[in-house]
């Protein structure tokens, strides 16, 4: 009886029992808000965190190691001599000029000045001067263009009013270089990575090969390939003539019995021994039996690129060199111990032998986990050896030619020999940064199109393109593998955004939360490897490395040791990391196909966050969150304490992930932190893109990079050569938690426009829209368009300069075109510029470019080199700056202003790629109008829904609708946001109809609409595209010299080409005096004197090779015919010309 | 800015016929705001605080605007 009374009260204490305010019956507590680690990760890393760690890492170690490989330079000459470099650091930008007072330099100084923004490079040296030896500090050998926001640079780590006191944006991403005053970006390049065996198949050849390419740190690249011919496997390599057997390689790396050669690669394996026999035949048959024949062999064939020095070496010995350093490079040879690359040949033949057995057994050349990022970082690390070697072989050869001479007056400083080594360290920066041509032949890398001008049409282009990978895949190639949604991608890669046409799937984009690791030292790991159990791989042999249930341990794909425990192993590795024993960048995973545990320290790898969930629980709570949300702890505490951890691709797809904190089971290993995650920057502007079909939120990726608005806080105080800017922006009342992060609310590119979707007049057909007058005239799709004009005022190297001249005077007083010129012959600022007015009244000297001229500069004759308005359509002077340039020419910026209201054919967009240009514009009281007298800013035409499934659009409709009533902005952040339903409500409780339908009056007829109508507010952007810079037309004009046919193009004001297809219309037609009129007469007729006699043509009536007159008549061709036949004749071809009666 | 001499006979164009109001043209400069004047040939430094770039000031003449 106690016992039940007891359990009773048990149960009722369970009702009751306050268990930090819950009860039994609550329902399991989930992670609130576990997207705020989101905000946190943002603040330290992604984005363009990549873009900064990288240039970090090159500038604070990289530098360092590649001064330690190339710290010396001595003399030939003088063998007493020598220079060390013992230490080197970048500085902060500064202004390269001596007298200057305030040493510091702005990033927005240099964009308005074109200079550099870059800090000096400087080395201590050591050196001898005679007998002692002289230590300098400081010794500046070139200047290094400063990435934006990294360590480097004067904005890091400075508050908002600093930022502003510097007219610098505070949401600018930076990650970008200023060279020469244009913004360059260092795009993401993809590879394949190095130093990992890739096994592929060509069905068409039956060739089954392995390859590897070999990168060692500073060193050459080379690839290797062990590859079958004929059932036979052999390996190859560029540096020997011919293919060598297998059998002979692994022989003269050191494995002489063919016992061994089979068990180290076929193992125990019948099926593998079968295949691989042959192979053991063959060396036979050769008469290759010991290492020293095998390497004979080899050595015959091995190519010598060498300067033949001193006697010829035995080929054994050219074959064990090129073994050594040059085949499989990446795999240390300590002494001549070549045990390790025989293991990694035999490695590389056994994957063969496997996916000859196995078609399944070939790896994925598109899988992310095989591809690596390269960053600015790296291509500035390699252009910077490349240059610091040739500055050090300039600086070897100067001291040399000076020590050669036999006697001085002073004692030799190689310090004043090194000042004298010019700039070629920092022009060979700014020439690489400026023209993205990274062609170093020292590492046989000749790359162009590397850098780009950072896109500053709109925030979001710029953005987007600090997060854009360029593949080097040709474009022109047509398999689909390397275009194709890799689903390795997920999380990493934005599947949305990419561009449409050639380049479509070969550029990508990074997702939101992504990071790209560099380079973490890898001795610790191997170390820690050795301590968690695993055994030296040249202590086994091939019956242990193939024996089941043993694997092999892999560091950044060089083979260390084997273990018998994999998932012990990993486990216990993982769990060093997270306790924060070594990087947290550094990735463990098992591979189960081929029996290996991978560990990862290299650079270039995608890695992106997840919470670690361990026994079914996730190690994030709630607890957590509010710690966060107070600001007492941030992501890398979150790091530290193992709660969160980095998985690249290779790791993710070794773990078992809950996207939802509802499906963790037991074998559940990590939780996502948030799904919409997995799109970009771009794609995360789309509200409900879950809703849309996927090319839809393709088209709008593409679209929001063209969409007029804010481009930055500094926007009125940038002179950049073309700035679209909207006058009214204003943040979308549908956001998404993306908007909010990247800033996007801040910087906004587009306007809340009330739209009915009705079809309406008729001028709506294939998207175009139907705007309001009077929302035009309050200001709706109003942008600025602001160009520059930049002059320079030129010193000549004769003396003469460039020189202002103020508006001359003719009879009538000032000409019109110099009205607004003023005293100092710039114009005035806020004046208006009329077409073909002249805003810069520059002279040049006529003898600008005489060398000769001795003269004084005062007394030389100018003549007028004005600038003049172009433009059709007026514009104002917003702003005239001067200022002088590094080289000090006196530089003139003109900035000029035009404000534009959206006319017939300017482009808009709503935010789900439906696209239209204006149609027509009405005035308001044509407008139909709801019974609250809202009329809308637009109307679009209902047929753009069913074939473009954009479900997206319109449940953004309604929960704008739904958010303009209850005044409060509606979330359509991806896979969440604000649910119909509840906007419905909202709708409802407001009186309004739960569909979003209201009741229309005709603003023509006065009479109510028939049917009812989706109306509320769309978010929509303005396209940069605008009637005024594209209409063109032309009656007569110009023609091109050459040809006298008219000039191409709208900026030649040229003609309207009748092209080829149009000719065959026409000839279809029949009409031949068109086609005559079209081609000839109103093009380039000309009227030519032939000789019926020679067929050739003469003039005035004579024809000078026949010597007559007689037979000569004239006719009517084209010029450019005419000229076709005086080119041939040039080229040794007569035409002739038959004539006849017409 | 060029204090080129005036008459020229060569020159297109009239270079600075009116000395004194030329020197009244003031430029402010960029980052501290103050008044400048600009001399040909002459370094453009703000004679305040050393800063290299310097604006225009706004026309002293009515400007009007279409209000469309």
């Amino acid at each position: 009886m106690a016992v039940d009374h007891e359990s009773e009260e048990d149960w009722q204490n369970a009702e009751r029992t306050n268990w930090r305010g819950l009860t039994l019956t609550d329902p399991i507590k989930t992670i609130q808000d576990k997207w705020l680690l989101l905000p946190a990760f943002l603040k330290v890393k992604g984005l363009v965190k990549q873009h900064i760690d990288s240039f970090n890492y090159f500038v604070d170690v990289d530098i360092k190691n590649i001064l330690k490989a190339n710290n010396k330079v001595t003399s030939d000459v003088d063998p007493r001599f020598w220079l060390k470099y013992t230490d080197i650091h970048v500085a902060f930008p500064d202004r390269n000029e001596p007298s200057a007072l305030d040493k510091q330099l702005t990033p927005h100084e240099c964009r308005l000045r074109d200079i550099t923004y870059s800090g000096q490079i400087l080395v201590t040296i050591q050196y001898t001067r005679g007998k002692t030896i002289v230590r300098r500090a400081n010794v500046c050998i070139g200047r290094l263009p400063i990435m934006l926001r990294s360590n480097k640079c004067v904005l890091t780590g400075r508050s908002e009013a600093d930022l502003a006191r510097m007219n610098e944006c505070p949401l600018d991403p930076g990650g970008y270089f200023i060279v020469k005053g244009t913004e360059k970006v260092i795009l993401v390049q993809e590879q394949l990575s190095k130093n990992r065996i890739i096994v592929e198949v060509d069905p068409v050849k039956a060739v089954v090969q392995a390859s590897c390419t070999s990168s060692t740190h500073g060193g050459l690249k080379s690839k290797t390939y062990v590859a079958t011919k004929k059932g036979k496997i052999y390996l190859r390599h560029n540096s020997i003539h011919e293919d060598v057997p297998i059998a002979i390689a692994l022989k003269a790396l050191g494995i002489q019995s063919d016992k061994e050669i089979l068990l180290i690669t076929a193992g125990n394996t019948e099926a593998y021994k079968a295949t691989f026999s042959p192979n053991l035949e063959e060396a036979a048959k050769l008469g290759i039996f010991t290492q020293h024949q095998a390497l004979e062999w080899i050595g015959s064939r091995v190519k010598v690129n060498r300067k033949v020095i001193g006697p010829r070496r035995p080929s054994w010995e050219e074959a064990l060199e090129a073994l050594a350093t040059i085949v499989l490079a990446h795999v240390p040879v300590n002494g001549l111990d070549f045990r390790a690359k025989a293991i990694f040949v035999a490695t590389m033949t056994r994957r063969v032998l496997m996916a000859m057995e196995d078609e399944s057994m070939v790896d994925d050349r598109d899988y992310v986990g095989n591809k690596r990022l390269e960053l600015a970082g790296q291509l500035l690390a390699l252009l910077f050896e490349d240059l610091f070697k040739t500055f050090n072989t300039n600086l070897k050869s100067a001291i040399d030619k000076v020590l050669k001479k036999p006697s001085r007056t002073s004692e030799f400083d190689a310090f004043n020999t090194m000042q004298f080594q010019g700039d070629h360290i920092t022009s060979g920066f700014v020439r690489a940064i400026s023209t993205g041509n990274w062609s170093l032949k020292r590492f046989k890398m000749d790359r162009a199109g590397v850098t780009h001008v950072l896109s500053r049409l709109s925030f979001i282009s710029a953005l987007g393109m600090m997060t854009r990978i360029s593949s080097q895949f040709e474009k022109t190639r047509k398999v689909s593998g390397p275009r194709a949604l890799q689903p390795s991608q997920w999380g990493m890669l934005c599947p949305s955004d990419t561009p449409e046409g050639e380049a479509c799937g070969l550029v990508k984009n990074l997702a939101l939360m992504t990071h790209i690791t560099t380079d973490v030292e890898e001795e610790p790991i191997i170390k820690i490897a050795f301590m968690l159990g695993v055994e030296d791989i040249s202590l086994a042999t091939g019956s242990e490395i193939y024996s089941p249930g043993t694997f092999v341990v892999n560091v950044n794909g060089s083979i260390i040791g084997l273990t018998r425990y994999p998932t012990r192993f990993v486990s216990s590795f993982r769990r060093l990391r997270r306790a924060g024993r070594f990087s947290e960048f550094v990735s463990v995973y098992i591979n189960h196909h081929h029996r290996t545990v991978h560990i990862a320290s290299d650079g270039g790898r995608i890695c992106r966050p997840m919470i670690i969930v361990e026994s079914g629980q996730p190690r994030v709570s709630s607890k957590h969150i509010t710690q966060l949300k107070n600001g007492a702890i941030n992501f890398d505490d979150f790091l530290h304490r193992g709660l969160v951890e980095y998985l690249d691709v290779n790791e993710e797809n070794d773990s078992y992930i809950a996207l939802y904190e509802q499906d963790i089971v037991a074998s559940t290993t990590h939780l996502e932190i948030e799904p919409f995650t997995l799109l970009g920057a771009v794609a995360g502007l789309i509200p409900y893109p879950h809703h849309n079909q996927s090319p839809r939120n393709t088209y709008q990726c593409a679209m929001g990079k063209q969409a007029i608005g804010a481009i930055g806080y500094n926007q009125l105080n940038r002179i950049d050569t073309l700035l679209y800017l909207s006058v009214y922006p204003q943040q979308p009342m549908v956001k998404t938690k993306t908007i909010e992060l990247i800033g996007y609310d801040r910087l906004p590119a587009g306007q809340n426009a009330t739209v009915a979707v009705m079809s309406y007049s008729g001028y709506d057909i294939e998207d175009a829209l139907i705007l309001n007058k009077a929302s035009l005239d309050r200001g709706y799709g109003r942008c600025q368009v602001l160009r520059k004009n930049a002059t320079l005022l030129r010193k000549y190297p004769n003396g003469t300069f460039d020189r202002l001249a103020d508006a001359p005077n003719d009879e009538t007083g000032k000409m019109k075109k110099y009205d607004i010129i003023e005293e100092d012959g710039l114009a005035g600022v806020g004046e208006r510029v009329d077409p073909g007015d002249i805003y810069i009244n520059k002279q040049t000297p006529t003898n600008a470019n005489d060398n000769s001229f001795t003269g004084q500069a005062s007394t030389v004759p100018y003549k007028n080199a004005p600038m003049t308005y172009k433009s059709p359509v007026a514009g104002y002077i917003d702003k005239v700056m001067i200022t002088d340039t590094e080289n000090d020419q006196t530089l003139l910026k003109v900035l000029i202003r035009q404000t534009r209201r959206p006319e017939l054919g300017d482009k808009f967009s709503s935010r789900h790629g439906q696209k239209g240009v204006c149609g027509l514009i009405v005035n308001q009281e044509d407008m139909p109008f709801n019974d609250q007298g809202i009329v809308p800013d637009t109307i679009m035409n209902p047929h753009g829904f069913p074939s473009r499934m954009t479900v997206g659009k319109m449940i953004e409709l309604l929960a704008g609708k739904a958010g303009v009533l209850a005044g409060k902005l509606q979330y359509g952040t991806a896979f969440g946001g604000s649910k119909v339903e509840d906007m419905s409500r909202i709708l409802i409780e407001n009186g309004f109809s739960y569909a979003g339908k209201d009741m229309l009056t005709s603003g023509i007829t006065g009479e109510s609409m028939e049917a009812y109508v989706y109306f509320g507010p769309i978010y929509y952007q303005k396209l940069k595209h605008m009637v005024m810079d594209k209409m063109h037309a032309r009656a007569r004009g110009p023609r091109a010299t050459l040809t006298r046919q008219p000039t191409e193009g709208r900026s030649r004001e040229g003609g309207l080409r009748l092209g080829e297809m149009e000719r065959d219309c026409l000839i279809g037609y029949g009409a031949t005096q068109l086609l005559l009129e079209r081609l000839m007469i109103s093009s380039d007729k000309f009227e030519v004197n032939a000789c019926q006699e020679c067929g050739l043509m003469g003039y005035n009536g004579w024809c000078p090779y026949c010597k007559s007159s007689k037979k000569m008549s004239q006719l009517t061709i084209p010029y450019a015919a005419k000229l076709l036949f005086q080119e041939l004749m040039a080229m040794n071809v007569i035409p002739r010309l038959v004539l006849d009666d017409a | 800015m060029n204090s080129a001499p005036v008459a020229n006979g060569s020159n297109p164009g009239g270079a600075y016929n009116n000395q004194a109001a030329r020197q009244d043209m003031e430029y402010l400069c960029a980052d501290c705001g103050a008044k400048n004047e600009i001399r040909s040939r002459e370094p453009i430094r703000c004679r305040e605080c050393g800063h290299r770039i310097m604006y225009k000031k706004r026309t002293k003449r009515m400007v009007q605007f279409e209000a469309r």
